[in-house]
């Protein structure tokens, strides 16, 4: 028989026993539903730590920090030499743990290494509140601005450099500071208020040296105080759809400002000039080569150097464990059903014993027989994997909008992404393993003796 | 022609062996019809297996047209069984949930014949049995005699030349039957193959050019055709089966 009709006789059987096809493919489908949405779902968490990194990150640049907790691989059960550099930092648990942190010393050793073009420190300012004239005071963090950055503007431009008391401002904040739209706030002023900490060192010195001291003057001193500055809007940001929870309102302006800012609320306390972690660029670090030469120096001198791509491969292996589990669980399912396929396979060849007989009387390979089974596996394989793909198809676009709108996503982001190759190497996989499922019950029917075959009644 | 010499079928070994077939010669020359009759238990249904290749002979040889089966691969016994014969039932054996277009399609699908022509084919010899308006009705709505006749149709259908016929009117009754076996008979007229009915239907038997009376695993008797040898049991091994 040719492989044609043999195809089409296996869909044939399988038609006219309509409601154990069903049945038995209903099995597969359930372990297939879920290994689809597996897939979708792990394309979408790759496509969206990609635009994350993509939008946020420079693929030059190196991310370093002094100690290894800041990315969750410091061993914190242990004591540690005190150094002045320590401080607090806010682990993602929510513990406070103290951290070595980037000095001005340690910024000048990296500057050192070779092909290092520029080190940002990474300063995030929570000023006291920003303001305009006749309006409301609110809260705002200041960040500063990483030319890798892609914010969608609004209104203005981005000015290349960013910097002279320049900001570039949430969209948010254009109707909370009264202007009437986007381009309407654009060259106007914001003011930022930041809180200026007890300056102990004058304080003392106003005191060592004798001077006569008013009492205003010692509680103007002793109390902490606010400083203004006035920004000018360059531009107005879109909220972005990819940024970190809590990053929204970030108001960015450039690495000098931010720094001299940054200066202003730590000065005199154990902050002043310590940064977490700075961001270190690398002339040519596009290049592989060039990035991983720079990053073991950094390491070699005792840093933790961390590339963009360590990061997106790091995001990632989190999301494919969780995925590796789901998976596993869907695979399982598969598996089951695998038995199923056995069964009904079974009770096939045995409801079609005196078609089999008929068929190798009328000169009918085994081999034809045997391959006419499996085929008619693959068929229920078939049906199976392209009923549970389509249902989580279905079910993924109906739910892409809703889940993007619960997790905030951003418009256009979705977590679930059906990529059609995979869903047909998919499906084939499962036709494999139905073939091999109805490999004994093929068997059966090619060793079938058509006499005794014929007999049945 | 087929020959039968000396063809002997033992099933099991030992103490349980039981003879199917002792020792039987038998010649049918091509285009005859020839009745197989005897008891249930005689052997005529090992001989017709034994004819057509499904079945091998213990001892002993099958020559269709100077051909010995027993030299044939199994490939080539298929082969041979695909292009050359064909087979009526007594439960018919049709797909009740297909067509019958894809019933009669059966045996063009088995021997390879070009798609193109399998509709022309089956219409062919739907018409041959009067069934050409059912091309694409389900088997499953035919009445008995009209099941038969599509067996008879699928018989027909790829030309072969010798067609076996297992008590092929055991299930109908009798007028249709008459009708399946007059269509028989014309078939072999007009279409010059070798009929071999196996019957225990005397009435049938005697329509046929050949009758062979089966007793216990032998031939107790040849009408039509004088028989080549004779053939005798040994005593107490023809228990039935």
């Amino acid at each position: 028989m040719i492989l044609r009709d043999l195809i089409r006789r296996s869909g044939r059987s399988l038609r006219s026993a309509k409601a154990r096809t069903l049945l038995t493919a209903s099995a597969i489908a359930v372990g297939t539903f879920a290994l689809t949405l597996t897939l979708a779902a792990s394309n979408g968490a790759q496509h969206f730590v990609n635009k994350i990194i993509n939008e946020n990150f420079d693929p030059a640049e190196l991310i370093v920090a002094a100690d290894k907790t800041v990315f969750g691989r410091g061993d914190t059960s242990k004591p540690r030499e005190y150094d002045p550099s320590f401080g607090s930092s806010t682990s993602s648990a929510g513990a406070t743990t103290q951290i070595k942190r980037i000095t001005d010393q340690d910024i000048a050793s990296i500057k050192k290494v070779k092909n290092v073009e520029q080190v940002r420190e990474d300063i995030t300012v929570n000023l006291r509140y920003l303001t305009r004239d006749g309006q409301k005071k609110f809260i705002g963090s200041v960040a500063g601005f990483s030319p890798a950055q892609k914010p969608e503007i609004v209104a203005g431009s981005i000015p290349k450099p960013l910097n002279n008391q320049r900001v570039l401002l949430p969209e948010a904040y254009v109707s909370a500071l009264g202007f009437k739209n986007a381009a309407d706030a654009i060259g106007k002023q914001v003011t930022f208020v930041v809180a200026k900490p007890v300056d102990t060192t004058s304080l003392q010195q106003r005191l060592a040296s004798g001077q006569p001291t008013s009492a205003e003057d010692l509680a103007r001193l002793s109390t902490t105080n606010s400083v203004s500055q006035n920004y000018t809007i360059a531009a107005v940001m879109k909220k972005p759809t990819t940024s970190q929870p809590g990053t929204e309102l970030y108001l960015y302006i450039g690495a000098e400002d931010a720094r001299a800012l940054n200066d202003i609320t730590t000065q005199g306390t154990d902050n002043y000039r310590k940064y977490n972690y700075v961001f270190v660029r690398i002339t040519g670090g596009e290049k592989e080569a060039i990035l991983t030469a720079a990053q073991d120096t950094l390491q070699d001198k005792g840093y933790l150097a961390r590339s963009v791509k360590d990061t997106q491969e790091f995001l990632t292996q989190i999301i494919s464990i969780l995925q590796g589990i789901v998976a596993a669980f869907a695979f399982i399912a598969v598996i089951a059903s695998v038995f199923g396929i056995i069964n009904t396979m079974y009770i096939s060849v045995l409801q079609r014993t005196r078609e089999i007989g008929l068929m190798k009387a009328l000169g009918m390979r085994n081999r034809d027989v045997g391959r006419l089974f499996r085929f008619e596996a693959a068929w229920i394989g078939f049906l199976g994997g392209a009923l549970g793909s389509l249902l989580a198809f279905l079910l993924g676009t109906f739910l892409n909008p809703i889940i993007t709108k619960q997790l905030d996503l951003g418009q256009g982001n979705y977590l679930l992404i059906f990529k059609l190759p995979e869903i047909v190497i998919l499906i084939a996989s499962l036709m494999f393993i139905s073939i091999f499922a109805g490999w004994l019950p093929s068997r059966k029917a090619a060793k079938l003796d058509p006499i005794e075959a014929l007999r049945t009644e | 022609m087929i020959t039968l010499s000396d063809v002997t079928k033992t099933y099991g070994k030992g103490e349980s062996a039981f003879t199917a077939l002792y020792k039987v010669n038998v010649e049918i020359p091509t285009g005859s019809t020839v009745a197989i009759v005897g008891k249930s238990g005689s052997g005529k249904s090992t001989m017709m297996h034994i004819m057509s290749g499904l079945d091998h002979p213990t001892e002993g040889e099958v020559l269709v047209n100077d051909q010995s089966l027993q030299k044939l691969k199994s490939k080539e016994i298929d082969t041979f069984r695909s292009n050359e014969m064909s087979f009526i039932f007594q439960a018919f054996f049709v797909e009740a949930n297909q067509t019958c277009l894809q019933n009669v399609m059966l045996p063009l699908e088995i021997a390879k014949v070009g798609r193109r022509n399998h509709r022309k084919l089956v219409l062919e010899a739907l018409t041959a049995v009067g069934l050409e308006d059912k091309i694409d009705s389900l088997a499953g709505n035919l009445s008995g005699g009209q099941k038969q006749r599509l067996a008879i149709a699928r018989a027909i259908v790829n030309k072969p030349k010798l067609i076996f016929a297992d008590e092929p009117t055991g299930n109908l009754d009798s007028s249709t039957g008459d009708l399946i076996i007059k269509l028989l008979f014309k078939l072999n007229r007009d279409m010059g193959c070798t009929l071999v009915v196996v019957t225990h239907d005397d009435e049938l038997a005697s329509r046929c050019q050949i009758q062979i009376r089966m007793k216990d695993g032998c031939i107790e008797q040849v009408i039509g055709l004088k028989k080549t040898q004779p053939s005798k049991l040994k005593t107490g091994k023809g228990a039935k089966k």
